[in-house]
């Protein structure tokens, strides 16, 4: 679960000055032609260091992303509820898995990663950096940050990159699951008992600034990213995609009868755009940067698993195997 | 046939794995490699998958429906082993019992796929793939591990060790033991226990961990008949906690 | 650490806030994965294990529990023998040249990769004394019209193939509808639900 487009470094002239330009040509030539990249190619070392960053925190808010769902694995309602949400969460460790697979292809191994997530280096999506209080807020990201997720992860799959394309072409049929578990769960506390449309509810006020934030800083605000959008590095602008997740979901939230805690909040019929009151980018700064309620805990509750399963890892190090960077 | 014997004989194996499924997927997450903690959250779910199973064949008895058995009832009338209610501590632990309950679950329905109750032969014929999966996992990892460091063969052998006693209480007699023997139904725990007896040994034949001499532990019963440690009430408020906000209503 | 998640409260404090140490990775394992019986095995990623054994037993629910599937089979990274990757109009078996043959004749497995950014599917097998002279052997015997990018050739007996008693494996797996999208239609519900909303 993924939204994607928010940290790119700025990207300067230089960066792409020193590359050969026939081998930059037939590259770029190769990306035109619609052929993706695969992990033998030459590519500019730009492309290498900016996909690398991307994969990796996309892949960093798969793991991370499986806590704040997984503090309710235990609490979940039901056998229907129950074995949905174990299902659930595992998949996102899975795809955690595909993804720094994909990333490893670049030539970062997937200690590195991790340990830098870990060491605080690498970033991840800061929605869950947000806690679940109640098991409504669970069913909100099943339903409403998974369906954003979506929307980010169709576009990257048009991507060039191969390995980056085929993990997330399998990560996108998995999650068809998700985000029809996620929406029969609201529709039954929205067609429940006061008490449970009260609890969805609340977790729409709790959830979404976050889920505004998901998308990354408007465009007015953030870096220049046109030579990533022409390697198809970067599918599609924050702006485009928010756009696109209110389009599809803010009239299902409001068919259910909920209230969206933005008065602003409608579609403009002229130009088809929505209109929103703009994000907090600074609680959004504040929170990738740390400040959030729980940026802590989680990288905390990661350092912990890594600290418990370092003897089972230890005792397996074989020294006939080493590691090697995977194929595709 | 005996329905009592019978129901007293599901209950129990449901209930297993009910609260061990439980305690397996407090890993997900959580577990020592990323690969490895999806194999044992499936194996998680696999488990809840087969008390789901077995307590609508309970229903189909004339017991209350699934989710009201196994949400609602308080620990004093659980049938599980103390065993599977354990916290589950570090891994080597819950490999640990992973590999002792898998044993005997493989086992168990491996006899029961002959029962003269159709519903639990048919469920332990479709269910022998899974736990095949789950008893080639637990073996390979035991072996791994019970002969690669110090550390870890140390750690396993403590666990092991600490384990066996609640191991043993799987296989608690039950009143009904003579009558589902005589009707077919099931060879009995004691049968059962000489062959998991027998498997156990196989595997750790296998690796530098020490079986201690069977006749020196002194199971550990009780569960069976309702009588559990401090762990399993807590375990239980926590897996119902959403749906005692409202328990009429649907989730 | 108090947390909204009874599973964290109960972790315990390893009191360690210093620099995770970086450990070696373990090996890499490629994973191949038959969706059904007569289709070609089809290249699915890859797991990190510490030998082939474990490298099968974490592939299998790494990528085969929630898809059809009747059979996977592993091999470690090094084991595989890649030709050139070619692009556009160009063929990875013209890259092919002949190589004479050199002792003993074995078994080498033949992936075919038909477009970028897709999977490698199995072709087929040939008999040669090194993967360079199983490529040669591939492209008179396994090439078809189908544009090749990038030809793999595996060594037969480097793989972890399914055992023949273990293809119950994947028994259960259309029955776990726990994790298909299907299970979950809340279409009558939501229905009723709106109607409600509107009197």
């Amino acid at each position: 679960m993924y939204g994607g487009g928010n940290i790119f470094d700025e990207i300067k002239p230089d960066d792409v000055a020193g590359e050969d330009s026939i081998k930059l040509a037939e590259f770029e030539a190769r990306i035109d032609r619609g052929e993706k990249i695969e992990p033998t190619d030459w590519m500019p070392k730009l492309y290498r260091k900016q996909l690398i960053r991307m994969i990796e925190q996309h892949a960093h808010s798969e793991i991370i992303g499986a806590l704040p769902e997984g503090t309710w694995i235990t609490r979940a309602p039901g056998f229907k509820r129950k074995m949905a949400l174990m299902a659930k969460v595992q998949d996102e460790v899975g795809h955690g898995q595909l993804l720094y697979s994909a990333a490893e292809t670049l030539g970062k191994s997937r200690e590195q990663m991790i340990d830098d997530l870990i060491n605080g280096k690498s970033k991840y999506s800061n929605v869950f950096n947000y806690p679940t209080f109640t098991w409504a807020d669970c069913c909100f990201i099943s339903w409403l940050v998974d369906a954003g997720a979506i929307v980010n992860q169709l576009a990257n799959a048009k991507g060039s990159y191969g390995p980056y394309c085929r993990a997330l072409e399998r990560i996108c049929a998995e999650e068809s699951f998700h985000l029809k578990y996620g929406h029969h769960c609201v529709i039954y506390l929205a067609s429940g008992t006061q008490k449970q449309r009260d609890m969805f509810q609340e977790a729409i006020y709790r959830w979404w600034p976050p889920m505004m934030h998901f998308f990354g800083p408007s465009d007015k605000i953030s870096v220049h990213t046109e030579i990533l959008m022409k390697w198809k590095v970067k599918m599609d602008t924050n702006d485009n995609m928010r756009n696109q997740f209110l389009d599809m979901y803010v009239p299902k939230i409001w068919e259910l009868g909920f209230t969206i805690p933005d008065p602003k909040l409608k579609k403009n019929t002229a130009t088809g755009r929505w209109e929103y009151t703009e994000p907090d980018w600074d609680e959004f700064k504040r929170v990738i940067n740390g400040g959030g309620p729980c940026n802590k805990e989680r990288l905390e509750v990661r350092r912990i698993a890594e600290e418990r399963g370092r003897w089972v890892r230890e005792a397996l190090r074989a020294p006939k195997t080493e590691y090697i960077t995977p194929l595709a | 046939m005996n329905h009592e014997a019978i129901k007293e004989l599901l209950y129990k194996m449901a209930d297993d794995q009910l609260i061990l499924g439980h305690r397996n997927s407090e890993w997900t997450g959580f577990g020592p490699l990323l690969e490895e903690d999806i194999a044992f959250s499936s194996m998680a779910q696999d488990k809840i998958g087969h008390s789901l199973a077995l307590y609508t064949i309970l229903h189909e008895l004339g017991e209350q429906d699934p989710d009201t058995i196994a949400f609602t009832r308080n620990a004093d009338q659980f049938h599980n082993t103390v065993f599977t209610e354990l916290p589950n501590a570090e891994y080597d632990f819950s490999l640990i019992r992973h590999f002792l309950y898998d044993t005997s679950e493989a086992l168990r329905f491996e006899i029961l796929s002959q029962s003269s109750f159709e519903p639990l032969a048919q469920l332990a014929i479709k269910v022998r793939g899974e736990l095949r999966y789950h008893t080639m996992h637990a073996n390979t990892w035991i072996k791994q591990l019970g002969s690669a460091t110090e550390e870890s063969i140390s750690k396993l052998q403590k666990s092991l060790e600490y384990a066996l006693p609640y191991a043993l209480g799987l296989f608690e007699p039950s009143l009904y033991e003579s009558k589902l023997i005589n009707e077919k139904v099931f060879e009995g725990e004691k049968a059962l226990e000489e062959k998991w007896k027998k498997k156990v040994e196989e595997v750790i034949a296998q690796t530098q961990l020490q079986l201690p001499n069977w006749k020196t532990l002194t199971p550990h019963y009780g569960g069976r008949i309702g009588k559990h440690s401090e762990h399993l009430q807590p375990l239980l408020d926590e897996m119902s906690e959403v749906l005692r906000i409202d328990p009429t209503a649907e989730w | 650490m108090k947390s909204l998640d009874p599973r964290v409260n109960r972790l315990p404090l390893t009191g360690n806030t210093s620099p995770k140490v970086l450990l070696d990775q373990f090996g890499t394992f490629e994973v191949f994965v038959q969706a059904k019986a007569g289709k070609p095995f089809q290249h699915e990623g890859v797991v990190h294990a510490p030998n082939l054994e474990m490298s099968y037993l974490l592939a299998k629910e790494t990528f085969t529990r929630r898809f059809t599937c009747v059979s996977i089979y592993v091999v470690d990274t090094r084991n595989v023998h890649v030709s050139v990757l070619t692009e556009d109009e160009d063929n990875a078996y013209n890259h092919v040249t002949e190589v004479a043959s050199s002792g003993n004749k074995v078994s080498f497995e033949i992936f075919h990769l038909f477009k970028r950014g897709k999977q490698h599917q199995h072709a087929g097998t040939v008999e040669a004394s090194n993967p360079n002279e199983a490529l040669w052997l591939a492209s008179k015997q396994l090439k078809t019209e189908k544009q090749v990018f990038n030809i793999w050739a595996i060594h037969t007996d480097d793989i972890r193939f399914t055992h023949q008693d273990d293809l119950d494996l994947w028994h259960t797996l259309p029955d776990k509808k726990f994790r298909d999208a299907a299970a979950y239609k809340g279409g009558d519900k939501l229905k009723s639900f709106l109607e409600e909303l509107k009197k």
